[in-house]
């Protein structure tokens, strides 16, 4: 049998988090908070986009938020940007898995720049609700919530989410909706962490769209000839590594704007 | 713009205006709490509803579980900590746990002496129903307050309807009381008489479930 190298990395990985996520309740002082903010190992985390409703709210930060803010953002920076939606996000484990049922793979899929006109509504809505509007309803952070502190009626909103990308839309929130995957897309753009492709090993044969479910981030490398994907929404999961039969991808660090 | 582009833009706009309304009346319908009893050191409510980032580290810093997160229920406090004194009032440790993890300055670091904390304060809502008013040394409250003669003292008068009995009254000065809640928690009627309210001039309808 085919092992999914990447995609068994990267399970490791998101199920390393929510472990994480589920610790506090035990008192081991070895990890503390949410994705919101956080405490690894007395390392503290931040949210960059909490950061940045909060700044936009009250026209400061406070410092312990700003520097686990930057130290966030840097690493994703680094490392691919949406590497935070394949790799870390508990909800994008959630859905991630949900998509194995065969039938959500019909259902019709929205563009990928809602994101970025979510990210824009919920940077407005924080302005006129005066509170960090996407803090106050992110499902990331309802799911955290109902690992740390036990199930509630809150997790309606993340059920409403699955719902509807198992019946209508497919993987619609991280693809389209997320403000926060919105956000990190744009670090993704940045990024020097790349898929790389080799045209000459490529047969053309889609294995590797069909596995992706940004799969338009694979549009630059096989038809447009890019040594790399250049998409910001690509998530780094390497569904695409594991997919191609031939090596034609790499996972590479290289300058990030050639 | 392409027709592509174009229709690609409205969906966009669309779903994300959909998203936005529904949690505007999700958060709206839910907003039923008169107010709410935050953790030590926490900002004015406005202030603090600004800052916070909902991440919890004040509840799970809290040794005592003291700090509960706001659910659905609690409409825009969602995700916002919450202490239910009834249930289990804040303990006022000494090394301010929660305030010490709090990132974000909604539980102000500059609060260092933990009964300098202000969340709210004691009322005596229920006069009527007191044991101590009725005539009975009850004094639980009194008794278990952690600022004890400070934040409330016994203030002892005749009992004008028995003409020789003694009323021993709880009263709380509101310059001491940290809004710590103990005694609301361990008032013994299944009601409490004594109930923490906002530090502005409290409601008759302060205590809830
Ligand atoms: S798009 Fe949003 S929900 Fe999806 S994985 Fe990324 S951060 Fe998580
Ligand atoms: S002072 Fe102690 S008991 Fe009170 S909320 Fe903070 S950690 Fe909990
Ligand atoms: S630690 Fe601070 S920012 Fe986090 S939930 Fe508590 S009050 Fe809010
Ligand atoms: S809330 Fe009650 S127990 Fe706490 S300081 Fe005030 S009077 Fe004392």
């Amino acid at each position: 049998m085919k092992v999914n190298h990447w995609t068994l990395a990267r399970r490791v990985v998101q199920l390393t988090v929510i472990g994480l996520l589920l610790t506090p309740c035990l008192g081991w002082g070895l990890f503390q908070g949410n994705l919101q903010s956080a405490s690894l190992l007395g390392l503290k985390l931040s949210d960059p986009l909490a950061a940045l409703q909060v700044l936009l709210l009250t026209g400061t930060v406070a410092l312990p938020l700003l520097g686990g803010a930057l130290l966030v953002l840097g690493g994703y920076g680094l490392l691919g940007g949406k590497t935070f939606c394949g790799w870390v996000c508990p909800l994008g484990l959630v859905t991630d898995v949900f998509e194995y049922l065969p039938s959500t793979r019909q259902l019709r899929i929205w563009p990928l720049r809602g994101k970025m006109i979510a990210l824009l509504v919920v940077l407005l809505l924080s302005l006129t609700l005066k509170i960090p509007a996407f803090e106050t309803i992110s499902p990331i952070g309802i799911v955290s919530r109902a690992l740390s502190f036990g199930p509630a009626s809150d997790l309606l909103l993340v059920a409403a989410i699955l719902l509807v990308e198992v019946l209508l839309v497919r993987r619609f929130w991280c693809r389209s909706l997320c403000p926060l995957g919105g956000f990190y897309s744009l670090a993704g753009r940045v990024s020097p962490l790349r898929i790389g492709y080799r045209a000459e090993a490529c047969t053309h044969c889609d294995r590797c769209r069909r596995s992706c479910f940004v799969f338009e981030v694979l549009d630059a490398p096989l038809v447009e000839g890019t040594s790399h994907v250049v998409s910001g929404e690509c998530t780094r999961c390497g569904a695409c590594l594991d997919a191609c039969p031939t090596g034609a991808l790499n996972m590479r660090f290289q300058h990030p704007l050639k | 713009m392409s027709e592509e582009r174009r229709r690609a833009v409205i969906t966009g706009v669309r779903a994300a205006l959909t998203g936005a309304a529904a949690g505007y009346l999700l958060l709206r319908s839910g907003s039923g709490y008169a107010w709410l009893l935050r953790p030590p050191g926490a900002v004015e409510e406005q202030e603090f509803l600004r800052k916070c980032i909902r991440c919890g580290r004040c509840a799970q810093s809290c040794l005592y579980r003291a700090v509960d997160m706001g659910r659905l229920d609690a409409g825009i406090a969602l995700g916002t900590p919450v202490i239910r004194a009834r249930k289990n009032p804040c303990r006022l440790c000494a090394d301010l746990p929660c305030v010490k993890a709090c990132p974000s300055g909604a539980l102000d670091p500059q609060l260092q002496d933990a009964v300098k904390t202000r969340i709210g304060t004691a009322v005596l809502v229920e006069r009527q129903e007191c044991l101590s008013l009725k005539g009975l040394r009850c004094e639980v409250c009194y008794r278990t307050c952690p600022l004890l003669d400070k934040a409330i003292t016994i203030e002892n008068y005749l009992n004008a309807r028995t003409g020789r009995h003694a009323i021993f009254e709880p009263v709380v000065h509101k310059e001491h009381c940290t809004g710590c809640g103990i005694c609301e928690q361990a008032c013994v009627l299944d009601r409490p008489a004594i109930v923490v309210g906002p530090l502005q001039p409290p409601s008759e309808s302060l205590y809830e479930g």
